[in-house]
């Protein structure tokens, strides 16, 4: 087979459905990274459309542009808006689109997954644009703290559209990060050891397990605010023993690490980019990687910093300042390991360049002051001023902005094959460098002299009056840079003007294929030897092309690629993924149809909407596998390797694994949040204790040991080449059982309404009545599958995935059992 | 997978180390802040005092582990990161939890 005839095979293999009925059922990654980049620039322009509003209504004293209720909209929405609308939906989809690519593979891991997260993110990203035109978006700050948006202070439903809307945008990054992490483990070009790998790959490795341990605080924060907001569980009323303040834990758990969840995937592309307009290698590759995984870490200690006025002992300040002092250090190593790249490499002054450079400048300014707020004495001074507005800018324009719009520049050859041609990024990048820090240094400047934050007006004795005209009309310049900018990617997309294959003499592998890039990316697979393979091989893109590497035959007529090794890279499945479907857009509208229920409070819709999702994943889990056993497949070059239907660890086992420590750290929230009311709000210990009941407890126990030992006897069974069907039996009898264990506890629990307590208890037997039914439901889909064949003793990896949700639901038992009913023990 | 235990073991341990240190001055603040211990020296600060040397002998335990052949990675890429993020995870540990030295534990 010649290059242009694999080239036809394997694009009528990979490509989407004509016409638009492929944007609804395309999973392919570059289709759906598309789609991500797309949505999450209109929502910039939403959100900067906003940002105008605001310098419009403050350039002047006693403006009367917007009421306090419209401006409340506006400046919360603009926040939401950015943070959680453009910023990571603009990070996921760029790295849907270029973490393949880069890492020699030609998809995700999960591409029904990676399209399920994108519509969820349209769906719910749709709710709060609804709310914003029809007036009744949320109007509680970004940060949404209560009691402010408690019922009795916001009755509307302008928060609940925020709460219901910002989790069902975050089961997309939920999604993603999944896909992420086990796609940088294991879906690699062969060879690719850890070692090799695209320092992006790093940095989004670091920012994918950042999310599955940094999103589900808030998601959890969410959940309690709007069951205190329908249903009244008083979970932050101080009257009922709940306490405000575990809110602002709850959200700056998450929200610290955002703010580097943002600033690492920019960084990555820095740190790609960079040495590639240096024509040279990243200085101090190693200590690059240690920094962005310190920094991620440290990151995590950091959330009180953002509560220093809320009366904390001066020790818990120092432990936090000195935390936040701390996390300038890997920052630093990363800039330095930057300058002196530029310093070893001959640096050229393209367009991505000087977004490299404005990078920089503004970065460090906004890292400068970050050290500053760090301080104690000086954040009490400056705290909810514009001063704190300004240095967040500085660190999310400066530190995401500029390196995206860099990002911007250097792939649009691989996207749309197309070199600029009129040239307006050079104006462009000199609007919005002047634009931006007119705006935001003036409000720096109008923070320290006493402006707050989020005020709607001014009086014109208070001397803000010069200092917030300039600030407003550097905001109107930054706008017509990036319009501009925007003007350019539309001509880039439409004039044709073919840049050539690699026109930055790049050396990683996202250039070693065809552009604009094929539907399956690498006609074959390269094996790799160094972090810059095409700088060893410049021939590798006609080499792949004429299907010299891996996987060059495409004989199956089945979309293909390889799993490896984490650490060494070698291949050690041969992955087979499902085709284009409709089922991610139908199943996010049902999730999204769950939402609504929640959101317009008509709960009977809701059970409807929970078996709906029940009945399309079990639907989604059915199309996998195969009911023969394959074998070893040669996969080229003397190679052969089993497929993903016959090994113990399949990728739904690494999917299940990353998705638990994002559960896990939910839970583990739930159980912060009880030991933080226990300790630190009013009104504990409650009146009282839910009694337990010895019965219960040894129901508890014996369900939780046969719904692991019943899967354990299965999986030996079907290793001797028995049948595990008596083990799964005895598995779905424990697993039920936990059903039962946990509905009673529901049951004899004490009204939620009445006491933070209570509530808390409702929550925790919630929380395990929902582990105990989903592992019930997989155990009885297992049994299903066995009897429709999909099982054997070679085909057991749909055993082990159900083996790890025993094992967590067996943990979780173990933990709120005794949460709940120890403490009445006891007393 | 060891590999990328090995080099996030510390900066996770840190951060653990961390949380627990301020949970266990929330609780000590909260029973019984003026709590007897020695000769001007509160029961409290001598707890989270404790607390802080434990983390940093652990800390060290890990970076002594990580150098180690048995524990440690082989030379190469793993062994540099991991040995950084060890002392990562040390100068942490003594960097933020170094308060329970010098500022009053309950004191507002």
């Amino acid at each position: 087979m010649n290059a242009l005839a694999r080239h036809r095979r394997l694009t009528a293999i990979w490509s989407s459905e004509p016409g638009w009925k492929g944007w609804l059922s395309t999973v392919n990654h570059s289709d759906v990274g598309r789609m991500f980049i797309v949505t999450a620039a209109f929502y910039f322009l939403v959100g900067g459309l906003l940002a105008m509003l605001i310098r419009a209504q403050l350039a002047t004293p006693h403006s009367a542009f917007a009421g306090p209720e419209i401006y409340s909209q506006i400046f919360t929405m603009h926040g939401t808006i950015m943070m959680f609308l453009f910023a990571i939906p603009m990070i996921e989809g760029l790295a849907i689109y270029l973490l393949p690519k880069m890492l020699g593979a030609r998809d995700l891991a999960y591409p029904r997954l990676t399209a399920y997260g994108y519509w969820c993110y349209f769906f719910g990203g749709a709710m709060l644009l609804i709310s914003l035109v029809f007036g009744i978006a949320p109007d509680g700050g970004w940060f949404m703290y209560p009691p402010l948006t408690g019922r009795i202070h916001s009755p509307g439903i302008n928060t609940d559209f925020w709460l219901i809307g910002i989790t069902f945008v975050e089961i997309s990054a939920i999604c993603a990060a999944v896909e992420f992490t086990v796609s940088i483990l294991k879906y690699r070009a062969p060879g690719m050891t850890l070692g090799k790998m695209p320092v992006f790959a790093w940095y989004m490795l670091v920012v994918s397990l950042m999310i599955l341990t940094g999103f589900p605080p808030l998601i959890l924060g969410s959940i309690l605010l709007e069951l205190e907001r329908a249903f009244g569980m008083p979970f932050f009323q101080v009257e009922l023993g709940g306490d405000s303040l575990l809110w602002q834990h709850l959200f700056w758990l998450f929200g610290h690490p955002e703010v580097y969840i943002i600033f690492l995937p920019a960084a990555g592309m820095v740190s790609t980019i960079l040495p590639v307009m240096a024509s040279t290698t990243l200085l101090g590759y190693r200590w690059v990687v240690a920094a962005a995984v310190a920094l991620a870490i440290l990151s995590f200690g950091l959330w009180v910093h953002h509560m220093f006025t809320t009366g904390i002992p001066h020790m818990g300040l120092a432990f936090f300042s000195a935390a936040s002092t701390l996390v300038a250090v890997p920052t630093a190593i990363q800039v330095f390991a930057w300058i002196g790249t530029m310093w070893k490499g001959t640096p050229r002054l393209r367009l991505p360049m000087l977004h490299i450079l404005g990078f920089f400048v503004t970065f460090v300014i906004g890292g400068l002051t970050g050290v500053m707020v760090a301080v104690v004495p000086f954040d009490w001074q400056v705290h909810d001023t514009a001063f704190a507005t300004a240095h967040l800018h500085y660190v999310l324009f400066g530190g995401f902005v500029f390196p995206v719009l860099a990002g911007i520049y250097y792939w649009l050859p691989l996207v749309t094959g197309n070199r600029r041609f009129f040239r307006l990024g050079e104006v462009a990048f000199a609007l919005i460098f002047t634009g931006f820090h007119v705006t935001f240094l003036a409000m720096h400047w109008v923070g320290l002299m006493g402006q707050r934050r989020r005020i709607s007006t001014y009086a014109p004795e208070d001397g803000w009056t010069v200092i917030n005209l300039i600030s407003s009309i550097g905001g109107f310049v930054l706008a017509f840079g990036l319009a501009v900018v925007l003007i350019e990617v539309v001509l880039n997309l439409v004039v044709r003007h073919p840049a050539p294959r690699n026109p930055w003499n790049s050396g990683t592998l996202e250039w070693a294929i065809p552009r604009p890039s094929a539907a399956y990316n690498f006609a074959s697979l390269p094996r790799v030897s160094s972090r810059e393979p095409l700088w060893d091989e410049p021939g590798l893109p006609a080499r792949l092309a004429r299907g010299e590497g891996y996987l060059g035959e495409a004989a199956s007529g089945r979309r293909e690629t390889l799993m490896v090794d984490s650490a060494t890279g070698e291949p050690e499945q041969l992955v087979i993924y499902p085709a284009n479907t409709r089922l991610p857009i139908a199943l996010a509208a049902v999730t999204g149809l769950f939402f609504v229920s929640l959101l317009v409070k008509v709960y009977l819709i809701t059970p409807i909407a929970i078996a709906a999702v029940a009945a399309l994943g079990w639907r989604w889990a059915w199309q996998l596998g195969s009911k023969q056993d394959l074998g070893d497949r040669l996969i080229g070059h003397g190679v052969a390797v089993p497929t993903i239907a016959e090994v113990s660890r399949p990728p739904g086992w690494w999917g299940s694994m990353f998705l638990l420590v994002a559960n896990a750290t939910l839970f583990g929230s739930l159980l912060f949040g009880y030991a933080f009311l226990w300790t630190i709000a009013p009104g504990w210990p409650p009146p009282a204790f839910i009694a337990p009941s010895l019965p219960t407890l040894l129901a508890a126990a014996g369900g939780a040991v046969l719904a692991v030992a019943g899967l354990a006897i299965a999986g030996r069974s079907n290793q001797n080449g028995g049948t595990p069907v008596p083990g799964l039996w005895m598995a779905v009898a424990g697993a039920l059982g936990l059903v039962a264990v946990f509905s009673m506890m529901l049951w004899a629990a004490p009204p939620a309404t009445g006491h933070a307590y209570n509530a808390t208890i409702l929550v925790l037997g919630a929380y395990g009545l929902v582990h105990a039914a989903l592992t019930s439901l997989m155990l009885i889909f297992l049994l299903a599958r066995h009897r429709a064949g999909y099982m054997s003793q070679r085909r057991r990896g749909e055993l082990a995935i159900v083996t790890v949700w025993s094992v967590y639901l067996f943990g979780v038992t173990g933990l709120v059992v005794p949460a709940v009913y120890l403490p009445g023990l006891v007393t | 997978m060891k590999d990328l235990l090995r080099i996030v073991v510390s900066p996770v341990v840190w951060l653990a180390s961390f949380s627990a240190v301020y949970a266990l001055h929330g609780l000590v603040c909260q029973l019984d802040p003026g709590a007897p211990g020695l000769p001007g020296v509160s029961g409290s600060r001598i707890t989270l005092i404790v607390a802080f040397v434990l983390a940093v002998l652990v800390q060290t335990g890990l970076l002594v582990l990580l150098s180690s052949s048995r524990f440690g990675a082989d030379p190469g890429f793993t062994r540099s990161v991991s040995l950084m993020s060890g002392w990562v995870g040390l100068v942490a540990t003594v960097w933020t939890l170094f308060p329970t030295l010098v500022t009053s534990p309950c004191g507002w």
